[in-house]
């Protein structure tokens, strides 16, 4: 079932339509909350997050697109608990030394999970849009609501922070 | 937690039921309200307690109308199936509450029972507007339903 088709069943208050929602997309949702927050919050956070799209579900005005509109709940939920991560001023993006695909060959999926959680917020969830939900930088764009080239800066910087701790832990050279 | 662990979690929150349930608690908590305080104000000559007993009936209905208002806009969704139900419940029961405050607008003259009337018209019409707005939207919905599965 394609993602219009279950918005659309589901705006049309069809029940099994919700449970094949959450089926499809739970693990996306869980997996971008778990990587910003701890275990203990998760659960609770990734349930907030449902219970704002069933409440929002209704005037969705794009069912196609679904998935933006989705990760803007999951992040505004985030975000409320991590204020201050959030309000922390983010380094200067001129001077950023870009980090080109060169880098992206090291960021293997696993070994980026495992060294995430040592990144700041920002570089963090601008890593997990893109890298583990595969989500596109316009998409990004819409959820961090910034522009495209301000993710772009934000990935190459978060890619050299994981770069730099692979370096100091000895993973890459 | 796996999905059908969060389904679990979250399938109270979207029973048709607690829908519904929360438009009738609007819906007949204000009607209530309209005809007892129509009634209230027409009665000639109570006493104390009575006055006391239609108060209390007065704040019991507001606060189901109260309670059914804060659930549908902050806690509850409705959907489009929902809004069809929940404007032909409203249209039902506000014909219900025009009739009844018209008769005591028929045996009571005054200008609290025309005033009553005419607001319980007003519902009438707001409700049937609501009804054919819902309709309109969830054959919308249904169309672009029949587009998708058949793949046009």
């Amino acid at each position: 079932m394609s993602n219009e088709l279950m918005i659309i069943r589901c705006r049309l208050g069809e029940r099994e339509a919700f449970a094949e929602l959450v089926r499809t997309w739970h693990d996306p949702v869980w997996t971008y909350v778990r990587r910003m927050l701890s275990a203990a919050e998760a659960d609770d956070v990734a349930q907030e997050v449902w219970l704002a799209v069933f409440r929002g579900l209704p005037r969705l005005k794009e069912p196609a697109r679904f998935a933006p509109w989705l990760f803007t709940i999951a992040r505004r939920a985030v975000s409320n608990r991590l204020r201050v991560e959030y309000a922390r001023p983010e380094v200067p993006i001129a001077a950023d030394p870009v980090v080109g695909d060169a880098v992206d060959v090291l960021l293997d999926r696993a070994e980026m999970i495992v060294n995430l959680s040592a990144l700041p917020v920002i570089e963090r969830e601008i890593l997990v849009l893109f890298y583990l939900e595969d989500l596109s930088l316009e998409d990004c764009a819409q959820i961090c609501a910034i522009p495209v080239g301000t993710v772009k800066s934000r990935l190459s910087r978060a890619r050299r922070m994981l770069h730099d701790r692979l370096v100091r832990k000895g993973s890459v050279e | 937690m796996n999905p059908e662990e969060m389904y679990g979690r979250l399938s109270g929150h979207l029973s048709l039921r607690s829908r519904i349930g929360a438009v009738a608690a609007l819906v007949l908590g204000l009607g209530g309200a309209v005809f007892l305080g129509a009634l209230w104000a027409t009665e000639p000559s109570l006493r104390a307690h009575t006055h006391v007993a239609f108060g209390m009936l007065e704040i019991t209905c507001l606060a189901w109308a109260g309670f059914g208002t804060w659930r549908i806009a902050r806690r509850t969704p409705l959907y489009a199936l929902d809004g069809v139900i929940a404007g032909g419940l409203a249209l039902a029961s506000n014909i219900l509450l025009m009739s009844g405050v018209i008769v005591l607008a028929i045996t009571r003259p005054g200008w609290v029972t025309v005033a009553a009337a005419a607001f319980a018209a007003l519902m009438v019409a707001t409700s049937a507007v609501l009804l054919a707005r819902a309709r309109a939207r969830r054959a919308v919905l249904l169309r672009r339903r029949h587009e998708l599965e058949n793949g046009e």
